[in-house]
Parts: structure tokens; C-alpha cells; sequence
């Protein structure tokens, strides 16, 4: 309890900081982010109106620390102001839908990945020595170095542009009306697919070689020849008797990839167009729109530290030893 | 220290590595000597398919690709080795300190470097780049030391814990040597494997990550650099429009890259930590494997 407790707080400091980080920066720049917002929209407003809108957007006269208590206190209830790329529509609603589809694009991708990986790790250290292995062994060092823009780039290239085999962009076609019906949801699968093969690329190495080299470790073990030696199926040793003891690490592995997936599918998104966080993110810094961009980080740091969380007391089950201090 | 490089030379995976990393510098150095193009100028007509006088094509505004590209591995490895260098003295000093003198100087630093780690670092760096706006490589490197020291310091900070309890630092702690001294001279050899991979991942990362910045827009668009490359590539729909080579070119030269560091990075992995060798395990399962097939 006092771990949980004591991890807990520390989100909370982290939080804070990324908060206050996020408060600093667009004051720190020369200029007045507000003016300069609509400078580069070429929008004309009279005075009185722009002196409105920057009390809407949180810039508000005043002393800087009675700005950030402002600050602070719309951050705790929900009311990150509005956007100034999709004026008047609030920074809430727009994130919100944009988070749907990163969530879908992250599951899938990482749910792919997880299982190839875990898969083939398997299959090449049961086959230590053959093509197969040494293909394994080769792409998990490869993968993980390539840039996830290459990958993407790739994908489109040779799945999108030359086979044609799926949509180039968005994530339905715009033609469809949402709703919960084949067409609809064949036209969701088919527009992810891309993307969800490009970013589950970047980790499967990842997933590959951790299983390989803690499965070759556990072949080694007393109990495999133990199974081995009653005379149990080949599959039933490698997956029931093996795979089951060297997925630990690879569980380990997949709390901490899981923040870096959501990083690597922010250019993914770009590439392939697709309405997620990343590609919202990449709207708003395009757009210098302040509002839209600082919701963005804090929504992005706030899911970062619950799935650091989720692994903390996910190793609390998983390590009794920690839950005696 | 020179076990390790000596073992790692001897690995074949370090050694495919750093003969493909030698080939990249020597094509970037040698830029001038291989294209008798400038990267910036316009020699040919937009968008022509690779050919004997244009090796990689065109571009769009009918730049060479192939001077492009060896003139962008000079920006992509410049930024990639700088921000890797000031990322590994960072995290690295930092460690050491934490590890070392504990106490105050120790909680405070374990705070910064955990708060960096858990604070999404890309999303970070776009919106610094983006407010500072057009960063060049200089600019880049700074802000990419600045968000990515924190997981070279965590652990350097262990390891320095692990090591610092030996008998060897508490003789020359009352032989009266000066904490610094010990630090430097007595420690930090023993964390020689760390620093490297930690220098040579740091590498990867920042090569990645300012590709990334650029092809978003965010960098200096006068820079001569494979993000760059990609960048106006996708401005100019090179794939839509069928110029694959000007999309390809840059991608395999990151991947290249990437992979020639990723493989000298596996190879320090596993000699300075044999239980990684799969050699050891696959040979006790061997032995098991013929007591068995004896026995039946």
C-alpha cells in the first residue's frame, strides 16, 4: 500500500511538472500568442474581440502566478479552452474522438505485434540454427533500428501505392455514415490495416528477441526434459511448458513498449493520414493552434503515467516482494 | 576497457557493423569526390526515374537525389553523433553523481531524471520545436540532449551503486583519494559497456527522432538532411505521382544506418554480458538432449 501510495505521488509531481512546462512555453515566446495566432490564420478581428478571445483561451491579464493558478484550475475541471484551428469548437470533444482512434491503431498494433513476435520468437529458438532463426534473429535486430517513418513510408509504398490493396488515407470512408453495420466496420478495417502493419513492425523484433533468447534459457530447464521425457506432444513442450515461462519477460517487455507505441504511431498517423492523436497533434503545431497543442501534451502525459501506473501494480501481483516493504 | 574492445572487434556482428557504418562517413566525407552535384541545385528536369546520369533521379524542383543523399548523411550523422555524445556525458555524469555521493544530490537528480522519463518524450519535442519554430541541426541536437539523458542516468546510476560497495573503492576511499577522482578514475572504467550502449542507442534515437522532426516540417527547410529529403518528398506527393526513388533513397539510407549501429550495439550487448550469449544455454540443452536420446 505505501508503494502504491508513494508511486501515486510521484505521478502526481511528474504530472505537475509536464503541466507547468506546458504553462511556461507559449509564454516564454517572443510575441503575443494570441495575436500571432490569428496573424498566421489571416483573420481580422477587431481589438475588443481579440481581448475576448484571449480571455477564453486562459490568457488573461494579471500577475503570472494568478495566471497559472487560473491555469491549473481549469486543468482539474476538464476545460482546456477552445481551438483556434476548428474555432469555435472546444479542445475536449475534438480530442476525445481523435483518442478513439489512436486507442484502436495502438490495441491493434501492439496486440499484432505482441503475438508474431512471441510466435516466431518461439518457433526459432525450438529451431535454434535454421534459416528460420537466423531470418528471426536478423530482422529483431533490424526492425527496432528502423526509423517508424521508413517503416511507414514503406508500407505505403509498396502495400498502398503499388499492390493498391488498401485506402491511402483517413480512417472510413468519407462517404459512409458511422454506425454499427458491416460496410461501416469492413471500411474501418480496411482503412487501418496500414497503419496497424506499420507500427506493429516496429516492435515485433522486440517481442521476438526477448522471446527467443528467455525461451532458449528455459529449454535448458529440468522441466522441459522432464516433459519432454513422458512422451507429451512437441507442441504442447514448446507452448505449454516453454512459451508459458519464457512470456514473463516479454510481458515485462510490453508495459514499457506500450508508452513508446503511442510516440511511434504519431508519425504513422501523418503519413497515412489517419484522425488519431498524432495526426491532430501535427494539425495543431501546423496551425500554432496553443490551445489545441497544450491539451494535446497534457492528455498525452496523463496517459503515459496511467500506463506507468497500470505496470506498477501489474509488478505489485506479479512481485510479491514489493508488497512486504 | 580493452577486453571489451578487443572482444567486440572480434564479433562478427560488431564487425558487419562498423564496416557498414565506415562506408556511410566515407560516403558522406567523400561527397564531393562521388557527385559532381550540388544537393540544393537544379540540374535536371522535376522527377526523373533513376538513370546513369542521375543515379537516384530527380526531385521535384529537379535536384539530384543521390548528391541529396550523401549530402544529408553528413547533417543526419553530424546531429546523430552530437546529440548522442551530449545525451551519454549527461546521463552518464549524472548517474555517476546519484550513484555515487547519494543523499540530497542523489534525490534530487533521481526526481528530474524520472519525471523526464515519464513525460512523453516525442510529443514533447515536436512542441518545443515547434515553438521555437525552423530548428536547425544545432537547435535539435540541444533540445534532444536536453529531454533524453534520463534513461542513461538511471542506469548508470545502478550500476554505480552495484560497484561503488567493492572493496577497491573503499580502499582508495581511505587511501584519502579526492571523490572525484574516484568517480572518474576508479568507476567509471567499470561502467565502460553501459556508456557505450547507452552512447550508441542514443545515436539511434537521435537519428530517428530529427529524421521525424523534419519530415514534419519542423526543421530548417534550407538543411540539406534525409528528413529533409522525405520532408519535400511528401509536400510534393513523390509516392502519389509514381517518383518512388526520391521516397526510397533516404529510407534506406536510415535503415542502414540504423542497422549498422543497432548491430554493434547487439555485439557490446553480448560480450559484456555473457549470460546473453544464447552459446551457453543452447549447449547445456544439447548435453541434456543427448542424455535423454542416450537413455531411450
Amino acid at each position: 500500500m505505501r508503494f502504491v501510495v508513494q508511486r501515486l505521488s510521484y505521478y502526481c509531481l511528474a504530472f505537475l511538472v509536464a503541466a507547468t512546462v506546458n504553462f511556461m512555453l507559449p509564454r516564454m515566446m517572443p510575441g503575443d500568442p494570441v495575436e500571432m495566432m490569428f496573424a498566421r490564420g489571416n483573420m481580422r478581428l477587431p481589438p475588443e474581440s481579440i481581448q475576448a478571445l484571449r480571455a477564453t483561451f486562459g490568457f488573461v491579464d494579471g500577475p503570472l502566478w494568478e495566471q497559472y493558478l487560473r491555469y491549473l484550475k481549469s486543468i482539474v475541471t476538464g476545460d482546456l479552452g477552445l481551438s483556434v484551428k476548428y474555432f469555435p469548437s472546444e479542445v475536449w470533444p475534438i480530442l476525445s474522438r481523435a483518442c478513439v482512434w489512436t486507442l484502436l491503431l495502438v490495441g491493434c498494433a501492439t496486440f499484432v505485434a505482441f503475438l508474431i513476435g512471441t510466435l516466431t520468437g518461439t518457433i526459432a529458438a525450438w529451431r535454434r540454427g535454421t534459416w528460420f532463426d537466423v531470418t528471426v534473429s536478423i530482422g529483431s535486430i533490424v526492425l527496432p533500428a528502423l526509423p517508424p517513418v521508413v517503416l511507414a513510408l514503406v508500407t505505403l509504398f509498396v502495400l498502398g501505392t503499388t499492390l493498391n490493396l488498401f485506402p491511402l488515407g483517413y480512417a472510413y470512408d468519407p462517404a459512409l455514415d458511422p454506425g454499427f453495420n458491416w460496410t461501416f466496420i469492413s471500411s474501418v478495417i480496411s482503412h487501418a490495416a496500414m497503419p496497424v502493419i506499420a507500427v506493429a513492425l516496429v516492435w515485433v523484433g522486440g517481442f521476438a528477441s526477448t522471446t527467443r533468447n528467455s525461451m532458449i534459457g528455459v529449454l535448458g530447464e529440468d522441466y522441459m526434459v522432464m516433459a519432454e521425457a513422458k512422451g507429451l506432444s512437441r507442441n504442447r513442450v514448446m507452448f505449454a511448458y516453454g512459451l508459458r515461462n519464457a512470456m514473463l519477460p516479454s510481458i515485462t517487455n510490453l508495459a514499457i513498449v506500450i508508452g513508446q507505441v503511442f510516440a511511434g504511431s504519431l508519425v504513422t498517423e501523418v503519413v497515412f493520414n489517419y484522425p488519431g492523436l498524432g495526426n491532430t497533434l501535427y494539425q495543431a503545431i501546423l496551425a500554432r493552434d496553443y490551445p489545441l497543442i497544450q491539451g494535446q501534451l497534457l492528455i498525452m502525459t496523463f496517459a503515459m503515467l496511467s500506463a506507468n501506473f497500470l505496470a506498477d501494480i501489474a509488478y505489485l501481483i506479479a512481485d510479491p516482494r514489493l508488497r512486504v516493504r | 576497457m580493452q577486453g571489451l574492445v578487443g572482444q567486440t572487434l572480434r564479433n562478427r556482428k560488431a564487425l558487419a557493423g562498423l564496416v557498414l557504418l565506415a562506408i556511410i562517413v566515407l560516403a558522406a566525407v567523400l561527397a564531393p569526390l562521388l557527385t559532381e552535384y550540388q544537393p540544393l541545385q537544379r540540374i535536371g528536369r522535376p522527377h526523373q526515374a533513376p538513370s546513369a546520369e542521375h543515379w537516384l533521379g530527380t526531385t521535384r524542383l529537379g535536384q539530384d537525389v543521390f548528391a541529396q543523399l550523401l549530402y544529408g548523411a553528413r547533417t543526419s550523422l553530424l546531429v546523430g553523433f552530437a546529440a548522442g555524445i551530449l545525451i551519454t556525458i549527461v546521463g552518464t555524469i549524472t548517474g555517476l553523481a546519484g550513484g555515487y555521493f547519494g543523499g540530497k544530490v542523489d534525490a534530487a537528480i533521481n526526481v528530474a531524471a524520472n519525471t523526464v522519463l515519464v513525460v512523453p518524450n516525442l510529443p514533447l519535442l515536436l512542441v518545443l520545436a515547434a515553438f521555437i519554430g525552423q530548428a536547425g541541426p544545432l537547435v535539435i541536437v540541444l533540445i534532444l540532449s536536453a529531454t533524453s539523458w534520463a534513461w542513461g542516468c538511471r542506469v548508470t546510476r545502478a550500476q554505480t551503486l552495484a560497484v561503488r560497495t567493492k572493496e577497491f573503492i573503499q580502499a582508495s576511499e581511505i587511501g584519502g583519494e579526492s571523490r572525484w577522482r574516484i568517480v572518474f578514475i576508479e568507476i567509471l572504467p567499470n561502467l565502460a559497456s553501459i556508456v557505450m550502449i547507452n552512447l550508441i542507442g542514443s545515436i539511434i534515437f537521435a537519428v530517428v527522432t530529427e529524421a521525424t522532426l523534419e519530415f514534419l516540417g519542423l526543421g530548417n527547410p534550407q538543411t540539406v538532411s534525409w528528413g529533409m529529403i522525405l520532408y519535400n518528398a511528401q509536400n510534393t506527393s513523390a509516392l502519389t505521382v509514381g517518383a518512388w526513388w526520391e521516397v526510397l533513397a533516404p529510407c534506406i539510407g536510415l535503415a542502414l544506418l540504423g542497422t549498422a549501429l543497432s548491430l554493434v550495439n547487439n555485439a557490446i550487448d553480448e560480450v559484456s554480458n555473457p549470460r546473453l550469449r544464447a552459446g551457453l544455454a543452447l549447449r547445456r540443452w544439447k548435453l541434456r538432449r543427448r542424455q535423454i536420446e542416450g537413455a531411450r
